[in-house]
């Protein structure tokens, strides 16, 4: 998961402060800064849940993800954001953002897609795991009524992105899926305006509601958290096997996808562990599927491990070419070589990174400028907005 | 029918009563030697139609709470009874549960009205939950300051920041919560007054996990029966250290169906328990449950999947007794048992 940085919840006044002056250029929160008294509120918005089954004595079932929650009268799902109302399932986050930013995209990261480019990236309480590293958990594990917020309609969202020439976008920082009715429409109108939309998400998403949303979105990043599922029991409050099923279903949608690794010290930096998943990668989603390893830092509940080394990240990273995955990278090392993408063929830099700096020279065309090699990945709008427009009818 | 759990509680009441060492054969009497036996813990099961009357007054709810404490404690006089668990510098905290079947407003206040028997002060009380929509929706009069008992939710301290709750992450063996600031600035004691009722995940809602009430989190831990996560939360020094007594209003409890009010399945019970160890109060709590719930011809909460697991990791966690054996029934009024 991205951190939110300057955009947590305790210092939303002052980031959203400056998304919103953006956004209050283009009209966009005007009337919800007039009627708010300009300030921030925690708050609900109240919408039907999308994905539910009725059960008997008003309960429900909770479809959306794994968890599957059966969620009694007036109660709430493990997510803290969809609340039962007499048997009717109703999600409390449609549209009030906790965070609102503009992102270069690969701070996603996102490094094959639309690289150099901005994201008008949002995000509301809540979530569906409860990772002890969780680098948002102060907006991440609350629920909405805890958090300061704006409603932002979904049209709104998309015509300010528009408005400001981002081309895409973002639903990151906590866990989108739990606020994926407003994701999938705030993406259905993007689409409507040529905006893209991408999901910054851990994966743990059911089966119809995924392939539901690819019909909307132009890419997704996941979280693979680890390899095992004793990590992702004990440390995630979660299981493994959905999250590489949603893999798989990305991987037959052809929705373009990049997979990032936190490389926690002793949790999930074993060697085994990393070539297991980098095979498991290469034969699920290709070679071609941008990974990223990334480094820890002590945070939320686990505070007495150190940063991962280099060395660790870099093993890793190893490993993972030497199985063949062809675009490794490393994350959250400022001005490493492994945040550079390499042409597989002549090994020419094609894409530079330092920082949020980026220099595309090295692409021509979605090629190798120095070989032709085609490089993978979604490097014009319109390729973005075509390869959605193939899912959306069908393809 | 009386089960084997419940016969052997029956014994324990009657066999403290008798002095049944004495009966005991010589070879036995040779443990008299060794250290005496931790004391029980008591719980006290008050009854009576009144107590299930619509029309409760706190008034009359807190003429029985006197008696309930005066037998809890062995006091002849009821500021006595309280001064065992509340003095006069304790700022008290009684934790309500309003989701759903709420604690009634009548016994919660009769509480905080017979802590003056304690000379615990009226503005040194605060009756609350998480939020105050659901204490008005419950019944509850908010009142956030003045000179009487106040009444309001964890969300009337949002000023403070964090929607009103701590702002350092607290741990508790699997669990990792902000505590309100309820407890955290304005209590230094607690008294849970927990309402009797089935829950579809836990099992139970009593005395215990009341306190899921005081974390900002609780969607996180209804995994497993809710267990060990109601254990960690009340393991921690915030609840553990301030939790002086718990009142579990069964005047109308619920058997099935819940967390959620179904009148359909509340019956008129009649009772308050109460007692200092929470762990005790929930085990014969669940007993009340079970029995009524095998009377209505449904399965036991274990046969229906739904065992009170918390229970046995707050017993490990040294938080009460849930061994029968070990806890004491004090019946006063129509028999607890009796459903």
């Amino acid at each position: 998961m991205e951190a939110t940085q300057s955009q947590s919840r305790r210092e939303f006044l002052k980031v959203a402060g400056a998304g919103a002056c953006a956004l209050c250029a283009a009209g966009v929160l005007a009337r919800a800064a007039a009627a708010q008294d300009d300030e921030p509120q925690p708050q609900v918005a109240m919408r039907d849940a999308m994905w539910f089954d009725a059960l008997p004595d008003k309960a429900v079932r909770c479809t959306l993800c794994p968890r599957e929650c059966v969620v009694a009268d007036l109660e709430r799902g493990y997510c803290g954001v969809r609340e039962n109302h007499g048997g009717a399932y109703k999600t409390l986050v449609y549209g009030n953002l906790c965070s609102l930013n503009t992102d270069p995209i690969e701070k996603k990261p996102l490094f094959h897609y639309l690289p150099g480019t901005a994201a008008l990236s949002v995000a509301t309480a809540g979530c569906n795991m409860e990772c002890r590293f969780c680098q948002n958990w102060e907006i991440s594990q609350f629920r909405p009524e805890q958090v300061k917020s704006r409603i932002v309609a979904p049209a709104a969202l998309a015509g300010a992105a528009r408005e400001r020439q981002v081309p895409t976008l973002a639903y990151t920082y906590s866990e989108p899926v739990v606020f994926y009715e407003y994701m999938h429409d705030a993406a259905a109108a993007a689409r409507a305006q040529g905006v893209g939309s991408v999901m910054i998400s851990n994966g743990y998403i059911r089966e119809p509601a995924l392939r539901k949303l690819c019909e909307q979105l132009t890419a997704v990043k996941v979280d693979l958290k680890a390899f095992t599922e004793k990590f992702y029991r004990e440390v995630c409050a979660a299981e493994l096997a959905p999250v590489l099923k949603t893999l798989e279903v990305l991987a037959d949608v052809g929705i373009h996808t990049e997979v990032v690794v936190l490389i926690i010290p002793t949790l999930n930096d074993a060697v085994d562990e990393t070539r297991d998943m980098a095979r498991w990668l290469l034969k699920t989603m290709g070679p071609d599927v941008p990974v990223h390893f990334s480094r820890f830092h002590p945070i939320y509940r686990i505070k007495n491990l150190p940063p991962t080394p280099l060395a660790t990240l870099e093993r890793a990273r190893k490993e993972a070419m030497d199985a063949g995955l062809r675009y490794v990278y490393i994350g959250n090392v400022p001005f490493h070589e492994g945040e550079h993408t390499y042409c597989p063929s002549c090994k020419k830099v094609v894409i530079q990174r330092v920082g949020y700096r980026i220099d595309s020279s090295g692409l021509k065309d979605g090629k190798c400028a120095a070989c032709s090699t085609p490089i993978p990945g979604v490097w014009t709008q319109q390729q973005a907005l075509a390869q959605r427009a193939r899912r959306g009818s069908g393809g | 029918m009386v089960t084997r759990r419940e016969f052997l509680v029956e014994v324990g009441v009657a066999a403290a009563a008798a002095g049944a060492a004495a009966a005991l054969p010589r070879t036995l009497r040779a443990f008299d030697v060794a250290p005496p036996a931790p004391a029980k813990s008591r719980v006290v099961v008050i009854r009576d139609k009144a107590l299930a009357a619509e029309d409760l007054s706190a008034a009359k709810a807190r003429e029985f709470l006197q008696e309930a404490a005066k037998a809890l404690g062995g006091a002849k006089k009821p500021g006595d009874a309280w001064a065992k668990y509340f003095s006069p510098s304790d700022r008290v905290g009684i934790k309500v549960n309003c989701l759903g079947l709420p604690t009634s407003p009548p016994v919660a206040l009769a509480l905080a009205d017979a802590l003056g028997a304690a000379e615990v002060a009226p503005d040194r009380i605060i009756i609350w939950d998480r939020l105050n929509r659901e204490l008005a929706a419950a019944g509850y009069e908010l009142r956030g300051s003045g000179a009487g008992v106040r009444c309001f939710g964890t969300d009337a301290l949002a000023a403070r920041g964090n929607g009103g709750y701590d702002a350092d992450i607290a741990t508790s063996g699997e669990i990792g919560s902000l505590f309100s600031r309820i407890v955290t600035d304005e209590t230094s004691a607690l008294a849970s007054a927990s309402v009797l009722k089935d829950h579809n995940l836990a099992g139970l809602t009593c005395g215990l996990k009341n306190f899921f009430g005081a974390i900002h989190n609780p969607n996180k831990y209804h995994s497993s029966g809710c267990s060990p996560f109601v254990a960690d939360v009340c393991a921690h020094a915030n609840i553990r250290g301030r939790l002086r007594l718990v009142v579990c209003d069964a005047t109308r409890p619920q058997y099935h169906g819940g967390p959620p009010s179904r009148p359909r399945w509340q019956w008129p019970y009649g009772g308050i328990l109460v007692g200092a160890d929470p762990v005790a109060v929930d085990r014969i709590a669940a007993m009340v449950l079970d029995r009524k719930r095998k009377a209505e011809g449904l399965k036991s909460l274990e046969e229906d999947g739904r065992p009170i697991r918390y229970l046995a990791a707050a017993e490990e966690r040294g938080l009460g007794t849930a061994d029968l054996t070990r806890i004491e029934v004090v019946s006063i009024g129509q028999p607890w048992m009796d459903v």
